[in-house]
């Protein structure tokens, strides 16, 4: 049986921010939404001051508050352990925003703007592009998935639905590893069947002293961290991320 | 029994000159509450103020939701009184027993067109609520036991109780005399449709009773049981809820009774013997309600982990501090002004004292629900998020107005066409000929 995870080096992460840049084009998510983030923690004062890097996916959790809240089941846990959302049912109540202890759900609060990032009819990109879908939308989230054949990702980013991240399901589906991982440069992340011993996820795991985020709530996410430890009760975000929707 | 008849709001126009200006500036407001809504959705919810927690820095439950509690907690002190009044024979109380049915139903309206006004998808809400319902969301109960169980009873005791009223109005030649035959639908009030009637609405008041505590506390666990929102999960949150639902409807009764009294010329029925009553129940209720918020406090405050005393320092010293000492010296004044009037002579004269700790702990409750809900999002985030705001649009103004003006404008219409105090039935005759 399949059981998907991840597990996060933090001895690696240098917090590049690269895996949120990989997700954001991946998942052609709107502006001020991370399926993906990457904390930036600094804690103590000058001269002892310690800065620390914690990425941030969704937890996948086993025990996940979102799927037991949720008022209609549309958002469920799959077979292989990926927690989705189906959002052709999702009512919008973000019931499951106030559930997660992690803050990684993001509500569509408008129709999506399809030239965000960049204007697409442009000339200029328009010759560079060479006619390249704009991924203001991703046709690949739009298909309902696996053997429970259910809408799961944020297809099409339809308003007044909830998001977040999926472990990149269509990219999995197919073989692949998800968007942040594919790209993380120093290989801070892994991907792939925790049931699996052979598994590149299993083996960064192994022999490994490991902890998972606030495990005393009892979520039991499915991402694993190692190197490094949890942010302190005085860690602090460096910097304050200032997103307009 | 011919005087009392005659100062009860038999002809049409009752309530005197100002009906129609009230009844005009209620509509405009409506107006701009519905401009507001269609603002929301034509633009999607980025016309309110909320914003995703976490990265985004907002609350994602705000004005609204906050709202949704309150019109619940109204509502669940009007239908409890009433079915109390019957079942414990409050006699003194009954006077005001269709005004308090009316309010639940009215409220419970309200609460519902609220929660649709927060959702992202709110076609798609009104079916899959019901279509994918799941029980094991404690969101279930509100829409169950709440906006659907407890709606459906204090209509039917509302309809049931009112039967009389009608068919005795209907014959007397009252306006609206159509509409009223059909209410009473061949209620002759017989002796044996009496005792009918006493016996089902006794038994749908031993049904509701319980209710009153179940259905406000599943709210209360929408919030209670969520163990990642420090200031929520909290085995206090279900009583609380209720008990504050208990203060802010006899709150708002008082309130509607004593402007009933003005506008109806019924000082006699709505004598005072009924708001001492009232007061007292109101006082206790605040004084249970008041310890529940130091239990809070010093929990919190003494031992809360790390993140809970976060909050808790935002409530008390940080942005929400104003607001917080706002409610609780609401709560305060109220508390003196109701054991000033209930203990001193000089006082009890006037209705005023009593009519203001029912507007106080009004405005408090909606403090206090919005207190609940939004502190623990911005500041509450277990991971190390920087702190979020959340300052509620003026849509989200605008509908809640608009909502209340609705409320309002569904009270005043129906007591323009039925009798909003029940008339005196054969009980009050015995008792005023022996």
């Amino acid at each position: 049986m399949t059981r998907y995870g991840m597990v996060i080096d933090l001895d690696r992460c240098m917090g590049c921010r690269a895996c949120m840049e990989a997700c954001k084009v991946e998942n052609s998510t709107p502006p001020a939404s991370f399926f993906m983030y990457v904390f930036r923690l600094e804690e103590g004062e000058y001269p002892s001051a310690r800065v620390s890097f914690l990425p941030r996916p969704c937890m996948h959790c086993d025990n996940a508050p979102c799927v037991k809240v949720c008022p209609v089941g549309a958002r469920y846990k799959r077979e292989d352990g990926i927690v989705a959302t189906d959002w052709d049912r999702c009512i919008g109540c973000r019931y499951c925003e106030v559930a997660c202890p992690y803050g990684v759900n993001t509500f569509n609060w408008m129709d999506p703007r399809e030239n965000a990032y960049l204007d697409w009819d442009d000339e200029d990109v328009a010759a560079v592009s060479g006619g390249a879908v704009p991924p203001y939308r991703n046709p690949a989230l739009d298909e309902p998935y696996g053997p429970e054949q259910r809408r799961i990702a944020g297809g099409g980013h339809v308003r007044g639905v909830m998001e977040k991240c999926t472990f990149c399901v269509h990219r999995v589906e197919d073989g692949l590893d998800p968007a942040c991982v594919q790209t993380c440069p120093v290989r801070a992340l892994t991907f792939g069947d925790l049931d699996d011993p052979g598994s590149a996820v299993s083996r960064a795991l192994a022999g490994r002293h490991g902890f998972r985020l606030l495990e005393e709530v009892g979520t039991e996410p499915r991402v694993h961290y190692v190197g490094g430890a949890p942010p302190g009760p005085e860690a602090r975000e460096v910097e304050e991320p200032v997103a307009e929707v | 029994m011919a005087t009392t008849v005659r100062t009860l709001p038999t002809e049409r126009g009752r309530g005197g000159r100002s009906w129609y200006p009230v009844v005009a500036i209620l509509l405009l407001v409506l107006g701009v509450g519905i401009y507001g809504y269609l603002q929301e959705l034509s633009e999607g919810m980025v016309a309110t103020g909320l914003r995703n927690l976490g990265p985004q820095g907002g609350a994602t439950w705000g004005l609204y939701i906050s709202f949704v509690i309150y019109f619940v907690g109204l509502s669940f002190a009007g239908i409890s009184i009433a079915a109390l009044i019957r079942l414990a024979r409050l006699d003194t109380l009954r006077p005001i027993a269709r005004m308090a049915e009316v309010l639940t139903v009215i409220c419970l309206m309200l609460a519902a067109m609220t929660i649709v006004a927060d959702l992202g998808q709110p076609l798609r809400g009104i079916v899959n609520l019901f279509r994918y319902a799941r029980p094991q969301s404690p969101f279930f109960g509100t829409f169950t036991m709440v906006i659907s169980g407890y709606l459906f009873a204090s209509m039917v005791y509302l309809y049931l109780e009112g039967r009389r009223d009608a068919a005795v109005r209907a014959a007397q030649g009252a306006p609206y005399a159509r509409f009223l035959r059909v209410w009473a639908a061949g209620y002759a009030d017989t002796e044996a449709e009496r005792e009918r009637h006493r016996r089902t609405s006794f038994w749908l008041s031993v049904a509701i009773v319980p209710m009153l505590v179940t259905a406000h506390s599943t709210l209360g666990f929408v919030f209670g049981l969520q163990v990642g929102r420090p200031g929520w999960y909290s085995a206090l949150q279900a009583p609380a809820f209720v008990m504050l639902a208990g203060v802010s409807g006899l709150g708002m009764l008082i309130v509607l009774a004593a402007i009933a009294r003005r506008t109806l010329r019924l000082p006699e029925r709505l004598g005072p013997g009924l708001f001492r009553s009232l007061g007292l129940f109101l006082f206790l209720l605040l004084l249970a309600y008041l310890y529940f918020v130091a239990v809070e406090l010093l929990t919190n405050v003494y031992t809360g982990s790390v993140r809970e005393r976060e909050v808790m320092a935002e409530l008390l010293g940080g942005g929400y501090a104003w607001l917080y000492w706002s409610a609780i010296a609401g709560f305060v004044a109220s508390v003196a002004l109701l054991l000033g009037w209930l203990v001193l002579a000089r006082l009890r004269g006037s209705l005023w004292p009593l009519v203001v700790a029912g507007l106080l702990v009004n405005l408090g409750a909606v403090a206090k629900r919005f207190l609940i809900v939004v502190p623990s999002q911005t500041n509450g985030q277990l991971l190390p998020y920087s702190e979020g705001s959340y300052a509620p649009a003026w849509t989200e103004y605008a509908v809640v107005a608009g909502l209340l003006a609705l409320g309002a404008l569904l009270f005043l219409g129906f007591a323009k066409v039925f009798p909003i105090i029940p008339l005196p039935d054969h009980k009050d005759a015995a008792r005023r000929e022996p």
